[in-house]
């Protein structure tokens, strides 16, 4: 008894209680998005919309205003600059999106260093700051969540429909640029939500690598998000622990912990696919095509 | 007016550490600019963002230990390469997707080591670059491997030509496509580590894929590219650092500025034409 | 006389406004009638499954389509490692009927596993869609094309990799479909099987003949919609070689 609550003692402190709190509302929305992401092809416009909050995290913070609306700002600036780029993936896109990241970084970099001179707090943003969560965080997160599993809920089917099959779903009727638009903005406002906790840098730890982790394992959406969610919280839960135990900066413990979490298990399918007599792998030569 | 523009171009190189870091900037822009018309060419430019997240924690391992920071950079490319290789086999789940989770767990890494109390507070020149403390050893590696890519380069541009343009065809050619490939990426690294020596891990894409591409939006072949890209990246140079001297602002952020103002100017005129 | 479902005019298709791959195509399908859509590969018969369906818009000329388009693909082209069963891929059909706030009810839960049910496949309801044969697959998406209940359907080379017994089968399945008043256009690379339907219609990056089989399918049409591919056999008759596609199982 002794033991576990010495163990738990971390979760005492007001401020790491805080952060639990926020990383419990995080996985909600990051388990709906999360599956979104990784299904529709998101990853990197989620990493993109996280790493472009950092000039105006650091905006807000120099002139004193709320770092959610710093963040979302330049956040969706660089999504209205995508959604306008056009849909093709191609590396004429991929170049100008790059850059288009590096003049962000650059940009917070001089901003903080040479125009508010706090250089102090650029790793805090990039890697983020788990631990000073306030209550603003904690709304914007839970409102962020709450409209994720609504939109999830409704336009889901639709969403997946495209993913699926993106040539037939004119047809279908669910190729709506504004079914398209709802997600990646919904997907922009989760980084925003985000960065908060782990910092621009680090966003995929929540919206990516459980999602991609619960994928090796589930096959149908609606147990995969379940799962996604309950990774999401448990990762968190430890890293934020572990963090706290060795004082370690929490949003870096808590991606390293989801990235080991992926890897064995992505590591564990491979040698469970690989074994010979397993049936669900073999070419489906047993039933008549 | 002349003498205007003549003191803000030439009162920044009073100072031997503004020379060196021109020096520096000057070698390392010509290599990745160079460079960076093939990685344009051959659709790398995501594939080099990665590799350049992904390697810092070979760099935050060489500055807890005290060793040089190319060294570190190596290690950190071999593993982040290996790294990035290994997610993209995980089964089910896109590239892209494997990618970011290597890159998510590099960073991490990287992150923990570095932020690691003892460690003496070095973590923005890991990420950002720290051009005006390169020492002579890191500038005389720099100027051996500018002049190895650059004449490999030279010796490999046909068969570099030959296996973008058309990978199959180069085969019945006689170049292997393997070969080339491998040829690239090594470039690449050795590009990656003094780039990353002068402008940070989250930075040296600037260097590398925007001189490159401004040249794109301005001529199609691929010496004349080479040669325009190789001139904007100097130019971006001096005129990057001499903003910094000027407007008193982090050198290695201002000469990546220049570089994406340089590739949006380019593209105004190509879109202009 | 059976309605007019789709009426094609000096229709041109492509995928560039200045570079149209497909021109001149001039044909309408009425109710019931089954249409095979012949040519070779790159000769653009999915260009016109494309722009039929709305995917793609017309470069020149007129197009008209009564109703709702049904499209089942090629199943290369779906996506085999998405989390879906054959049941969520049928209820993918309900989609257009349904307003965009509603999720498909018990009812059409039922309609989708009924649909299943039409293709074969109500064993396989729960399984996942890329565990099933390439053939299982096709049908899968045949069931979405019928939950969607639209009176124009198109198909991209169904039979690809079908063997004999369930080549049989779909052609029993599009034959019911027609017979209840549903226009099919069908792209194939079976001159035989066309034989055997209402329509044909030949395609090399222009439309070279429309018609009913016996009308349209010559020598002469058959050359110039094939040219090379066309292998002549012992007792003058002419031959499409089976075309090579990538194993679908």
């Amino acid at each position: 008894m002794m033991r576990i609550s010495l163990m738990l003692g971390p979760f005492d402190l007001p401020y790491v209680q805080r952060a639990l709190v926020e990383i419990a509302l995080l996985s909600a929305g990051a388990s709906v998005l999360g599956t979104w992401v990784v299904l529709r092809g998101l990853s990197f416009y989620a990493h993109a919309t996280a790493t472009a909050t950092f000039p105006g995290l650091v905006l807000a913070a120099g002139l004193g205003f709320s770092p959610l609306l710093g963040a979302a700002a330049t956040a969706g600036a660089l999504a209205l600059g995508v959604a306008a780029l056009g849909d093709r993936r191609d590396a004429g896109r991929d170049t100008a999106t790059a850059l288009v990241l590096v003049a962000a970084l650059a940009a917070g970099v001089v901003l903080a260093s040479d125009v508010f001179h706090s250089q102090g707090s650029i790793e805090s943003l990039l890697f983020g700051s788990l631990l000073t969560i306030d209550l603003a965080d904690q709304a914007a997160a839970a409102a962020v969540g709450a409209l994720a599993l609504i939109l999830g809920a409704v336009l889901g089917a639709r969403w997946l429909a495209v993913g699926f099959d993106p040539a037939a779903a004119r047809a279908l009727g669910v190729r709506s640029p504004l079914f398209d638009a709802a997600l990646l903005a919904l997907v922009a406002a989760m980084a925003v939500v985000t960065v908060q906790a782990v910092g621009a840098l680090l966003a995929g730890a929540l919206l990516v690598v459980p999602a991609a982790t619960t994928r090796l394992l589930v096959d149908r959406v609606g147990r995969w998000q379940l799962a996604t969610a309950a990774l999401a919280l448990a990762e968190g839960a430890v890293g934020l622990w572990l963090a706290v135990e060795l004082n370690a900066p929490p949003g870096a413990t808590i991606a390293v912990l989801s990235a080991a979490v992926f890897a064995a298990v992505a590591i564990a399918r491979t040698v469970a696919d690989a074994r010979p007599g397993r049936l669900e792998n073999a070419p489906a030569g047993t039933a008549a095509p | 007016m002349l003498t205007a523009i003549g003191s803000f171009l030439l009162d920044p190189w009073e100072q031997a550490i503004d020379r060196r870091a021109l020096l520096e900037l000057t070698l390392v822009g010509v290599t990745a600019a160079a460079l960076g018309c093939w990685v344009l060419f051959y659709r790398l430019p995501f594939a080099a963002e990665s590799l350049s997240h992904a390697l810092l924690p070979g760099l935050a391992v060489a500055a807890l230990a005290g060793f040089p920071l190319v060294l570190g950079g190596a290690a950190g490319l071999v593993v982040a390469a290996l790294a990035i290789a290994a997610a993209g086999r995980a089964p089910r789940v896109d590239r892209d997707v494997a990618v970011a989770v290597a890159v998510t767990g590099m960073l991490g890494i990287g992150a923990l080591l570095a932020l690691a109390p003892e460690t003496p507070p070095g973590l923005s020149e890991l990420l950002f670059g720290d051009v005006l403390g390169v020492t002579d050893g890191e500038l005389a590696l720099t100027v051996a491997v500018a002049a190895l890519v650059l004449v490999a380069l030279a010796l490999l541009h046909r068969p570099l030509l030959a296996v973008g343009f058309d990978r199959r065809a180069a085969r019945a050619l006689g170049v292997s496509a393997t070969a080339v490939d491998a040829a690239l990426l090594l470039l690449l690294a050795a590009t990656l580590l003094i780039g990353v020596q002068a402008l940070g891990n989250l930075l040296v894409v600037a260097v590398l894929v925007g001189p490159a591409a401004a040249a794109r939006e301005l001529t199609s072949r691929m010496a004349p590219m080479m040669a325009l890209a190789a001139v904007l990246a100097a130019v971006g140079a001096v005129v990057g650092l001499a903003v910094s001297y000027h407007l008193e602002t982090a050198a290695g952020a201002s000469v990546a500025l220049t570089y994406v103002a340089i590739y949006a100017l380019a593209r105004l005129a190509a879109w202009r034409r | 006389m059976s309605r007019t479902l789709i009426a094609a005019h000096g229709l041109a298709a492509g995928y560039a406004p200045d570079a149209p791959v497909l021109t001149g195509v001039d044909f309408e399908v009425r109710a019931g009638e089954r249409v095979a859509v012949l040519g070779p590969n790159g000769g653009g018969k999915t260009t016109l499954l494309r722009t039929l369906s709305g995917d793609l818009r017309p470069l020149a000329g007129t197009l008209r389509v009564e109703g709702r388009i049904a499209v089942v693909p090629q199943t290369e082209r779906s996506r085999l490692d998405f989390p879906v069963s054959a049941l969520d891929v049928a209820l993918m059909g309900s989609l257009s009927t349904l307003p965009w706030w509603r999720r498909p009810g018990r009812s059409v839960r039922r309609r989708a596993r009924e649909a299943l049910a039409a293709v074969g496949l109500s064993d396989h309801a729960d399984r996942t869609f890329g565990d099933l044969s390439g053939g299982q697959r096709q049908r899968v998406l045949v069931a979405r094309a019928l939950v969607q209940d639209a009176p124009v359907l198109l198909l991209d080379e169904p039979y690809v990799g079908l063997d004999a017994p369930s080549a049989a089968q779909l052609d029993g399945l599009l034959a019911r479909l027609a017979s209840d008043g549903r226009a099919l256009l069908i792209a194939t690379h079976d001159v035989e099987q066309a034989r055997g339907w209402e329509r044909v219609l030949c395609l090399n990056r222009r439309q070279i003949a429309f018609g009913s089989p016996g009308e349209a399918l010559t020598a002469q049409v058959l050359k110039a919609t094939y040219g090379a591919e066309l292998v002549e056999v012992a007792g003058g008759g002419l031959l499409v070689p089976p075309h090579h596609h990538h194993d679908h199982d």
